[in-house]
């Protein structure tokens, strides 16, 4: 009888983690998303489809700079494989080159920093974005899968 | 009567060689084809962003694009390719090519040697190039760093390995035909198309492949299955891109960020490295000519398999 219950907690907490795991993938997938509706945000202004707005740089900056500071936690070994919705899913490298990927977070934290204060009008937004966007497209190049 | 079939089977072998043989001799383009030239160093530089040279050949993990050492490796369902070294290095790279060995690699597939390379060289594209962008590109190649180190062989098994069926291939999906304009449309569209379809070689990527690895011409630039593995590349008709404008196009070819604010991942990452620096002009026009393509569907995804929920 003791075992049963030794076995059955060892299932409920095991089975609570993968739940749990999964939550943190969910998680992931909205900061990512969100991250990325505020760089749209700025890129809709360099292409003149909305005028330039301090209020909107000011809040995708903050918000590029609090995933900055939650990206090293994002991805758990433990979410590693674990189901994602839409069209993308966390690589494989992420993992197996876990320093690449952590020398990636911080080299997007840093440009994210630099671009604090600098950003007063279209043509610096377009010169800071740039060196974010890059940021996000040189991990995104090897850290990040497309779906079939 | 034996004798006879056997006589009858040999010439018929033998034919079938000969036909062979002379389907498949190389190409090449010989020197005395190129008229006297001054190239334009400045257009070689705008024919290296637009071809993406430097997405392969550069040498992997550093950031100089211009360091053409070779050695990436690009999977194909056909086995490894390792890109060669292009730099201007003597021995490793094509420091001692003349220009004609250079016009016929680009357009025509053929080595210096004589023999096919495989089309992940996209030459299939290249073909369609002007001459002289590839005599600039030739010229503005010379002027970069030489850097030393040859490049591994190709692992690419039997029979897919055997360089002399590439000819019987080439003869399948290369129709060596040059690019003509289309009078009833703009100069502007025009270039658009021309880039596109030569120098940028966007439909190698994203165009589905048939059994032979040749490009489904139904499907040109419907996307499908990521020829280098895992994922799927995107419909670049306007089926695939139905809520994107020219101007979204042409901000993604310079920044690499799509109308919702996401970022190209995966191999249009280096892709990007090299639109980013071509001239506003040309993005421009290959964003228009991409919004004219007709919409096309693509090949069907694939149902995905039910993903794994345990992390074991």
């Amino acid at each position: 009888m003791k075992r049963i219950v030794v076995v059955a907690a060892m299932l409920a907490l095991s089975a609570g983690a993968v739940v749990a795991d999964q939550n943190q993938v969910k998680l992931t997938q909205a900061q990512m998303k969100e991250t990325g509706k505020n760089a749209g945000a700025l890129g809709a202004m360099i292409k003149g489809e909305k005028p330039y707005d301090q209020a909107t740089v000011d809040a995708a900056l903050a918000k590029f700079e609090d995933t900055a500071k939650k990206l090293p936690t994002l991805f758990p070994e433990s979410s590693k494989g674990l189901k994602t919705d839409g069209d993308y899913s966390a690589g494989p490298k992420i993992w197996e080159d876990k320093a690449g990927f952590e020398q990636h977070i911080a080299s997007y934290a840093k440009s994210v920093t630099d671009a604090k204060g600098k950003i007063k009008d279209v043509d610096t937004l377009k010169a800071e974005l740039t060196v974010i966007g890059k940021q996000c497209g040189g991990c995104h190049e090897t850290y990040r899968l497309k779906k079939g | 009567m034996l004798r006879r079939i056997l006589f009858l089977a040999g010439l018929a072998s033998l034919t079938a060689f000969g036909v062979f043989w002379w389907l498949t001799i190389p190409a090449t383009v010989a020197a005395s084809a190129l008229p006297a030239y001054q190239p334009n160093l400045a257009n070689g530089l705008t024919t290296f962003n637009a071809g993406g040279c430097s997405s392969c050949h550069a040498v992997p993990k550093q950031d100089d694009r211009t360091r053409l050492g070779g050695g990436l490796a690009i999977p194909s369902p056909f086995g490894t390719f390792y890109a060669p070294n292009i730099s201007p290095d003597p021995n490793d790279g094509i420091g001692r090519w003349s220009e004609a060995d250079f016009v016929t690699a680009v357009m025509k597939g053929t080595s210096p040697s004589g023999t096919h390379y495989f089309p992940a060289f996209p030459y299939t594209s290249y073909q369609h190039a002007r001459v002289n962008d590839v005599r600039d590109l030739f010229a503005y190649l010379k002027t970069l760093p030489p850097v030393a180190g040859k490049v591994r062989d190709h692992d690419v098994p039997f029979p897919f390995g055997i360089r002399r069926n590439v000819g019987v291939w080439k003869f399948l999906f290369m129709d060596g035909k040059p690019f003509v304009a289309d009078a009833s449309r703009s100069a502007h569209w025009y270039r658009g198309a021309y880039l596109v379809n030569s120098l940028g070689h966007c439909a190698e990527c994203h165009s589905p492949r048939n059994f032979l690895g040749g490009i489904v011409s139904s499907q040109r630039f419907a996307g499908g299955p990521n020829p280098e593995g895992e994922g799927w590349v995107p419909n670049i008709t306007p089926r695939g891109l139905s809520d994107w404008s020219v101007k979204d196009v042409a901000y993604f070819l310079e920044s690499g960020q799509t109308p919702d604010g996401d970022s190209a991942g995966g191999s249009m990452v280096r892709v990007i490295r090299n639109t980013s620096q071509l001239p506003p002009t040309d993005r421009d026009a290959i964003a228009e000519y991409i919004k004219s393509l007709p919409p096309v569907e693509g090949p069907p995804k694939p149902v995905r398999k039910a993903d794994k929920t345990d992390p074991s």
